[in-house]
């Protein structure tokens, strides 16, 4: 059976994470910020990682070509290859690939075929990546799929197509690794959950608790200039504001979701009036923190057990 | 389509397009314009003025780094074929693909070059042209393939493969010489093959061995230099 491991891997945001997954859906919950841009890379065979090993059945996929004819990718930052219009693009991705196909047969596939014949120069970003996922999703035989956000050009490609491709390909016993920012992304991949905080991996138990959405209320007399304000806020996913002084602002932590709506007020003298946390209540979120710490510190005892043993 | 083949196809779509082409034409037309004003100036030295100093001195090395620039996308010859190599493709393949199509496209628009600045310089009705445009059109070709090499192999070096800029800056600078110094560098041996001053008094045959051997030392460091 096949197997991706990860061993002691450190790149940019990544911390040290050493995992093993098999054949199977895979969902690993956390932002780009959190390092899963980076994870997906290194799967993949794009990036070649700056200390620790990536290993396909024991090979590592950066310096073997085989191994990464095995991998359909879908990288967080995704440029299609030159061509004169997108049916050239793909036939060459095609051609690299070894895959003897027809481009358009594989962008009908997916419901693309009516950008076949568009320049390349001329796709927006979300339609070059929808490409980029038609040609991840055509690979006929791969062991492994390293995905970052497939569901994020959901609109462009059927959502229908991309989750039965996946658990298609799961079932037939190809490794799916996808990473998912939202939780309700992370719930509609499905699979085994683990997660990436701040560059530190967290496997399936340790995963849901921290992660939950976390929602505060805000009172301000400029609501308008506060929601504008935040809503380009990076640490805030979601602004609601329904008329009156309050605003609803959402976010996956609380510290970093209340520091961001201070420092944003405070650059736009904007005054608020009250602060507090919607639900979930303050005692599952100290409940999901504590969660959390308690995981980092068993982490790092056992880190630090592992150096102390010789 | 083997590994080479996709290089090659890559770095095709790269090259192809309107500015490639316009760049192309405008230089030949100058090198043109040039010979006949050498030629007026002087006609029995304008072939010998032309080609060493305009085409192989100056715009033949200008047209291969920017050939290699665009070939290579302006990045490390090896991270060009980043985006093929994810596919499945061995980087050292498409490698050799991306380093043939710049030295025929380099080559290419040397002996055009050498045709236009000859064409210029000579008289129309001169019986040494045809002889001088067979000598110095295999010249083109063989220094367009070797400063394709030359600048594929630099581009291995830097950040963003700002190697080729030091290789163009360092021919320029120390090929110009005719001491050992000069002997790595291209420049030294073009410029004994189209008559000038040898090498480490180096006979023109050796020139041509010597060109060889730069070449595939270059196209070696490159495939050593690379991850499969």
């Amino acid at each position: 059976m096949s197997e991706l491991r990860f061993q002691a891997l450190s790149h940019a945001e990544l911390t040290q994470v050493s995992a093993s997954f098999r054949a199977g859906n895979h969902v690993l919950i956390g932002s780009e910020r959190d390092g899963t841009g980076t994870l997906i890379a290194l799967a993949a065979g794009t990036l070649e990682p700056a200390k620790g090993q990536v290993l396909l059945d024991g090979v590592a996929p950066w310096s073997n070509a085989r191994a990464r004819q095995r991998i359909a990718s879908f990288c967080a930052e995704e440029s299609l290859l030159p061509a004169r219009d997108v049916a050239g693009a793909v036939a060459l991705a095609l051609h690299a690939r070894g895959d003897a196909r027809s481009a358009l047969s594989v962008l009908d596939s997916a419901g693309l075929a009516h950008f076949a014949t568009q320049r390349v120069a001329a796709l927006a970003g979300r339609e070059a990546r929808a490409i980029a996922l038609c040609i991840a999703l055509s690979h006929r035989e791969p062991t492994l799929l390293a995905l970052h956000e497939p569901l994020s050009v959901v609109g462009i490609i059927q959502e229908d197509f991309v989750l039965q491709t996946l658990a298609s390909f799961g079932k037939a016993g190809a490794i799916v690794l996808s990473s998912a920012n939202r939780l309700e992304d992370a719930a509609r991949l499905g699979g085994t959950e683990s997660a990436l905080e701040r560059g530190l991996w967290f496997a399936s138990a340790q995963a849901r608790p921290a992660l939950a959405s976390i929602t505060l209320r805000i009172h301000t007399p400029e609501p308008r200039r506060l929601a504008a304000r935040l809503s380009e806020a990076p640490d805030v996913s979601g602004v609601e504001w329904a008329g009156g002084q309050e605003l609803l602002v959402h976010g996956s932590e609380l510290e970093r979701l209340a520091h961001s709506v201070v420092a944003n007020a405070r650059a736009e003298a904007i005054r608020i009036t009250a602060l507090k946390q919607d639900s979930p209540p303050l005692e599952a979120l100290a409940a999901a923190r504590a969660g959390l710490a308690q995981a980092y510190y068993e982490r790092t005892r056992s880190m630090g057990n592992a150096v102390r043993q010789p | 389509m083997s590994g080479v083949g996709v290089g090659w196809a890559l770095a095709r779509e790269r090259l192809r397009g309107l500015s490639a082409a316009l760049i192309l034409l405008l230089s030949a037309g100058a090198a043109f314009v040039i010979g006949v004003l050498e030629r007026r100036s002087d006609a029995r030295s304008a072939p010998d003025d032309i080609l060493s100093g305009t085409v192989f001195g100056i715009a033949l090395p200008l047209l291969a780094y920017l050939v290699s620039e665009r070939a290579c996308d302006g990045k490390r010859l090896e991270r060009s074929v980043d985006g093929v190599a994810r596919y499945g493709t061995n980087r050292r393949a498409a490698l050799l693909g991306v380093l043939l199509a710049s030295a025929l496209y380099t080559a290419l628009a040397g002996a055009l070059l050498t045709i236009a600045a000859l064409l210029g310089a000579h008289a129309w009705h001169s019986s040494s042209l045809s002889a001088d445009l067979r000598a110095s059109v295999g010249i083109a070709l063989i220094t367009g393939v070797v400063y394709a090499l030359y600048f594929g192999a630099a581009s291995l070096l830097g950040k963003r493969g700002t190697g080729r800029k030091w290789a163009l800056i360092i021919d320029f600078v120390l090929g110009a010489g005719s001491s050992a110094l000069a002997a790595p560098w291209p420049r030294a041996h073009v410029r004994n093959l189209l008559g000038g001053e040898p090498v480490v008094a180096l006979s023109q045959a050796s020139a041509w061995l010597a060109l060889g051997a730069i070449g595939v030392v270059c196209v070696t460091l490159s495939v050593l230099r690379t991850t499969e």
